[in-house]
């Protein structure tokens, strides 16, 4: 004998109970912004750890080793930086929670390096909000820039996928303007702006060239059927804006359908281990002379070894991350972009707090960051919120990467 | 079938103290502990609804976070778009869900097992693509942001007005989500414990034998997948509330077997072995995540546990590892201690 009435006032009374029992004795207001201390500045940031971009999470781990070597330098105005990046799995619902665990319960000062443009579109709010600094957002997102008077917390790092769409397109132009050109795209926002900048690149009579556009969905699995509609449009080049296995697989069905277009391929999924995988050990010649665009130093390029820079990015990642493969771009990334950081709080000054820091964040002028390519300058100032404005294209040679033509630049967005 | 008046008592009892529990929780952990026990009470409301279709009734989805895709988005549009106050999208996003499940339901009777699992599991793959491109209805790949928004309550995380207390935000979600998950147990209690209940367990054992006893094998497994979505779709409305952000990303694939996981953890047919499975689900990233922050750890584990990939090989191996441990989940552990669930 149930009666269900008694359930429910049990379960009135006890909510009733808890929310009268429910409020905190919180909000102990300091002066000092959360995170810093005279020796000490904890920082955050959300990278994918498990789930299918995880490869993304060596940037973390780079940037990491790097802090870790100005921390036994003494750190920045003495205070040792200490990094702490959780796992969102690349779901954007996790990274909401991740934030949220690192700016209310571990109480960082700033997040830094977290990953994904959606990742990051979900929490740019909040962080604007609570008035966070939300640093060098690995994405290539033309939003972190464009709309940087609505969120001035937030400020992306590596030139936007606009501008490498354009940076390709005038390039096409100049070289091959009777070109034939398909286009296979993620369909989401990094990909789209990749297509629109290439579109802007082309100009108004090059967009025609285009002779036929796939998207892809980022969650599916394979894209053979995406490759075979390109190669029925006869175009004579590709372009590659796809993710990590995308591409691989891109470079795989174009060769096994025995089309030989040209092919140009993003800078996010350049990374030389994605085109040698991509190559088979050279056994795919459609990944001979694939064009891209780098901004960083490749340390797979044997032209670098003499250069101070890679010498110190060696030495960090022997002392701090002896087992990985320093061959691997993610690690110099990650660095790159924590060298930005520690100038950043450089700049700040002393005292440090995150207004000083938002406000350091747009005055940056950079020429010596050690980890991008020579005459790279990392810049903003209050209207410029775009940290990498400069790029160099490079041609796959015979398992390498070989840059050519000067430091191009694209217009902002 | 009935069991005896003692068991239901003491079923009584323990549902009241768990609900006290959860009512004076809050006071006892951190304010964002708060809002990760809210999202235990969301995914126990999800699991609930898997566990009456896959643990009752014995269809397998593969494809219940198809569902919460559904009345997540529901409750974003509405809120995003439309301005509608977000508490009363709950209800509807359960319904639109709800009614989305019996639309599937109806065809599924005609699969049955790995065929009806396959059959789910495509619809979870295929929603991504369809809400992606579904631009101009759920903001695509952009997107739809309920963050400082009026029509959203708590607005940007500031405090909440309930009965004349102010609670901070992530109370407000620890309560709103636990209130909703303690009214669907005890719904899903009430169905089950009746003839209902005992039909969709009659289905499960044989079909044959249901029907031939006079169970409507095609009304009773629409009704269970209905009731299933319905759950599925308040869950999603609440994951998009307390998420704050909807992309096709929010609900992944990979949700609808986190929420199987959850379902067999917690022991198919077990209704309290759920709260353990939202639990396994909700904190088990969580704490794998952090191992690499127990400074008691050895070098090795926290290095180890920063390596691409290891957080999901880890969770793998808890798994295979619980499941070895204990094969009816959860529910089938407790059955075992002392009968407090009813036997089959």
């Amino acid at each position: 004998m149930t009666n269900p009435r008694v359930l429910a006032l049990a379960l009135a009374a006890a909510l009733t109970l808890g929310l009268a029992a429910g409020a905190h004795g919180e909000s102990t207001a300091s002066r000092a912004d959360p995170g810093v201390t005279a020796t000490s500045v904890l920082i955050g940031g959300t990278t994918p750890l498990s789930g299918e971009a995880s490869s993304g999470s060596l940037t973390a781990r780079g940037a990491e080793a790097y802090f870790k070597h100005v921390n036994a330098r003494g750190g920045v105005h003495r205070r040792k930086i200490t990094y702490r990046y959780l796992d969102d799995g690349y779901e954007p619902a996790r990274t909401v929670q991740a934030i949220r665990q690192l700016v209310q319960q571990d109480g960082v000062f700033a997040i830094f390096n977290s990953l994904g443009t959606a990742h990051n579109l979900a929490v740019r709010p909040y962080l604007n909000q609570v008035g966070v600094p939300h640093l060098f957002v690995a994405s290539g997102a033309t939003t972190w820039g464009k709309e940087f008077r609505r969120y001035p917390w937030t400020i992306g790092f590596i030139p936007t996928y606009t501008a490498e769409g354009i940076i390709y397109g005038r390039y096409i132009r100049k070289t091959s303007p009777r070109a034939r050109i398909a286009v296979l795209f993620q369909d989401d926002e990094y990909g789209k702006d990749l297509v629109a900048g290439l579109k802007r690149g082309l100009g108004s009579a090059g967009a025609r060239q285009i002779a036929a556009q796939q998207g892809y969905d980022p969650a599916s699995t394979d894209i053979q059927s995406e490759i075979a509609r390109l190669k029925a449009s006869r175009a004579t080049v590709l372009m590659v804006f796809a993710f990590g296995k995308f591409a691989i697989q891109a470079f795989t069905y174009v060769d096994r359908l025995g089309w030989k277009p040209k092919i140009f391929v993003n800078a996010v999924a350049a990374s030389a281990s994605v085109l040698t995988i991509a190559s088979q050990q050279g056994k795919n010649k459609r990944v001979e002379g694939a064009i891209s665009i780098a901004f960083f130093k490749d340390p797979a390029d044997p032209s670098f070894a003499k250069d101070a820079g890679y010498k110190l990015y060696r030495s960090i990642m022997k002392r701090y991350l002896p087992s990985a493969n320093v061959k691997d771009g993610y690690y110099l990334a990650g660095m790159a972009s924590a060298h930005a950081f520690v100038q950043t709080l450089q700049k700040a000054g002393r005292n440090l707090t995150r207004k000083a820091v938002q406000t350091a964040a747009a005055r940056l002028d950079d020429r010596k960051n050690p980890f991008v390519l020579p005459g790279v300058r990392v810049k903003t100032s209050s209207s410029d919120h775009y940290p990498l404005e400069q790029a160099q294209l490079e041609r796959w040679r015979k398992g390498r990467w070989v840059r050519f033509g000067g430091l191009v630049s694209a217009p902002r967005a | 079938m009935s069991t005896g008046a003692l068991g239901q008592t003491a079923r009584i009892g323990l549902f009241a103290a768990a609900a006290l529990l959860i009512a004076v929780l809050p006071r006892f952990v951190s304010d964002f502990r708060a809002s990760e026990l809210a999202y235990v009470a969301i995914f126990t409301i999800a699991i609930l609804g898997l566990n009456v279709l896959t643990g009752y009734t014995g269809q397998i989805s593969l494809g219940h976070g198809a569902f919460m895709t559904i009345g997540g988005y529901t409750t974003a549009v509405l809120v995003v778009d439309h301005g509608v106050r977000d508490l009363w999208t709950i209800p509807l996003a359960g319904l639109v869900a709800g009614a989305a499940g019996f639309l599937f339901g109806v065809p599924a009777l005609r699969l049955s097992g790995l065929y009806l699992a396959l059959a789910t599991f495509g619809v979870a793959v295929a929603l991504p693509a369809v809400v992606r491109k579904a631009e101009g209805l759920t903001g695509g790949s952009r997107g739809l942001q309920l963050f400082g928004l009026d029509s959203y309550t708590g607005k940007g995380f500031e405090p909440v007005e309930v009965l004349g207390r102010s609670l901070s935000f992530n109370d407000w979600l620890y309560y709103l989500s636990w209130t909703i998950a303690g009214v669907l147990f005890v719904l899903a209690w009430l169905v089950l414990r009746g003839e209902t209940g005992r039909a969709f367990r009659a289905l499960r054992d044989s079909e044959v034998a249901a029907a031939s006893s006079g169970v409507n094998p095609a009304a009773y497994k629409t009704l269970a997948f209905s009731l299933s979505a319905l759950y599925a779709g308040v869950a999603g409305s609440l994951y998009a509330l307390a998420s704050t952000f909807v992309t096709p990303g929010t609900f992944p694939v990979t949700l609808s077997l986190t929420l199987l996981i959850g379902a067999v953890v917690a022991g198919l047919g077990s209704l309290w072995g759920v709260l353990a499975g939202a639990v396994f689900v909700q904190f088990l990233p969580v704490w794998i995540d952090r191992l690499s922050g127990v400074e008691a750890a050895p070098d090795w584990v926290q290095r180890v546990s920063k390596e691409p990939g290891i957080p999901s090989v880890i969770y793998g191996a808890a798994l295979i590892f619980l499941l070895l441990l204990l094969p009816g989940g959860v529910g089938g552990l407790v059955q075992r201690l002392g009968g407090l669930t009813r036997g089959r």
